[in-house]
Order: C-alpha cells, then sequence, then structure tokens
C-alpha cells in the first residue's frame, strides 16, 4: 500500500497507479539529480531510496545522507510543487522499484476526479509536514548543542 | 646554650636551603632558550605507518586532533544522521522537552 493513496477507493488506487510506468533500479543508480526539473514523483514499489545533499568533507564534495525511504513512501513530491526543481539528490542503495507519477497525467487525473485529487492532497501534505518537523527538531537539536559549546 | 646553638644552626641551614629554592624559581629563562635549541637540534621523528593487524590508525595531526579515515567520517556522518533522525522521531511521537534534548550514542557528540 502506497502512503500517498491512502483513503482512495480501490478504484481510483488502481486508476493513479495505471497513469504510472514503473522504473527498476539497480543498486547505485541514480532516481533524480539535485536541481533537476521535477517532472515525476515516485512511489517505492520495493527496495529503498536516499535523498542526499553534497557536502564538503576535507576538500572531498561528497553526498550526505539526508533521508532513506522505503516502500510504500513517496520521493520527488517537487513535482507537485512549485517551482519544480528537485532539492535532494535521490539514489537506490539496493535493487529498488518505483511507479513514476507525471505531474501532468497527474493534475488532468485530480481534475477530472477531484475526490481522488483531495485524498492525494492530503497525504501530499502529510509527507511534507513530516519532514518540515523532523528537520525543525534536528535543527533544534542542533542549536541547543551550539550553545551549550558556546557557553562551555 | 647547647640547645641555643642548635637552634641557630638548623635556622641558618633552613635560611640557606629557602634561598637556593629561592634563587632557582626566580632564575631568568636563560636555560629555555638553551632548551628550545636543544630541542630543535632534535631529529623530528615521523610516526611509522602502522601494519599489526590493520591497514589505517588513527594519528593525531598537529592540531592535536584524530585523523579519521573518510570512509570511516562518512559511515560516522551517516550514522549520526540516522540516529538524530530517531530522535527526532522520538519527539514527534511524544513531544515533550526532554525527548527533544534527549543525547544519542553518534560519535560526532560523544
Amino acid at each position: 500500500m502506497y502512503g500517498l493513496l491512502k483513503g482512495l477507493a480501490p478504484a481510483d488506487v488502481e486508476r493513479t497507479l495505471a497513469l504510472g510506468s514503473r522504473i527498476a533500479l539497480s543498486s547505485g543508480d541514480e532516481l533524480f539529480p539535485l536541481g533537476a526539473e521535477a517532472e515525476c514523483l515516485y512511489l517505492i514499489s520495493r527496495g529503498q531510496v536516499n535523498l542526499t545533499l553534497p557536502m564538503r568533507v576535507r576538500d572531498r564534495e561528497t553526498d550526505v545522507l539526508v533521508e532513506e525511504r522505503t516502500a510504500g513512501q513517496t520521493v520527488g513530491w517537487s513535482a507537485l510543487i512549485p517551482p519544480h526543481r528537485f532539492t535532494l539528490r535521490a539514489t537506490a542503495p539496493v535493487e529498488t522499484e518505483v511507479v513514476a507519477l507525471s505531474r501532468e497525467v497527474l493534475e488532468q487525473f485530480f481534475t477530472a476526479h477531484p475526490d481522488a485529487g483531495y485524498m492525494v492532497t492530503l497525504n501530499l501534505a502529510a509527507v511534507i509536514g513530516q519532514r518540515l518537523q523532523l528537520f525543525q527538531a534536528m535543527w533544534l537539536r542542533e542549536v541547543a548543542r551550539m550553545v551549550e559549546l558556546r557557553a562551555a | 646554650m647547647e640547645m641555643l646553638l642548635m637552634g641557630v644552626c638548623v635556622a641558618v641551614f633552613g635560611m640557606a636551603i629557602a634561598c637556593a629554592a629561592f634563587g632557582a624559581a626566580v632564575r631568568p629563562a636563560r636555560g629555555a632558550a638553551a632548551a628550545a635549541a636543544e630541542m630543535k637540534a632534535e631529529p623530528i621523528k615521523t610516526v611509522a605507518p602502522a601494519k599489526f593487524f590493520i591497514n589505517q590508525v588513527s594519528v593525531p595531526t598537529s592540531n592535536g586532533h584524530v585523523s579519521v579515515p573518510i570512509e570511516a567520517l562518512l559511515l560516522q556522518l551517516e550514522r549520526h544522521v540516522r540516529l538524530e533522525q530517531a530522535a527526532a522521531e522520538s519527539f514527534l511521537a511524544q513531544p515533550t522537552s526532554t525527548l527533544l534534548h534527549s543525547k544519542t550514542v553518534s560519535p560526532f557528540l560523544n
């Protein structure tokens, strides 16, 4: 079951999935690069997707893990949120399969089936909200440590 | 009388020791420069690569930090992110100040 399609009628789930195309990724494959135009969002059918950001470590630019998404979860929601640019890089650390849903096709579907569009939008808001709350907490923990270090 | 003479002798001896100690303590840094010159003259010792059981070792750098191989550092960083996320998720599941600032076993924080 995909989190993004939670609450949809079974027929709408089938219709939505029928709009997508399945993509198989081998270990180490890139799903999307940082900064690319976000045309599709992806539902993870199996495997795992790592979301990373570049960071300089000892004069070497490397990708640092930001989030790990597993089967049933969604990545690439920038496809539905302006300015439609990926703000992270996505790679598959293991054999992975995703369902790619293009923005254009999804928007047409939501226009024709507003109930489904509403449910998907609510689920998408939950995904975005979870990211926001998680990083808000992580940021505050980091600030607290910085203050502790400065005060020491 | 004998006791008095003995007391005077002890007092003089004590005074001599105190003067010697004071002189040594306030002696100008003449010896320091000499010691520095001696230290400069010593050959620079290099850290021999350890080849006993492990291929790479942590060697203290000039600033006192321990250099960790970059691959190990990146693994530590990944572990740190996972632990921090887990701690943040615990806070989100049950938002309390204690959980928000709970400690993790991250190598970056210990």
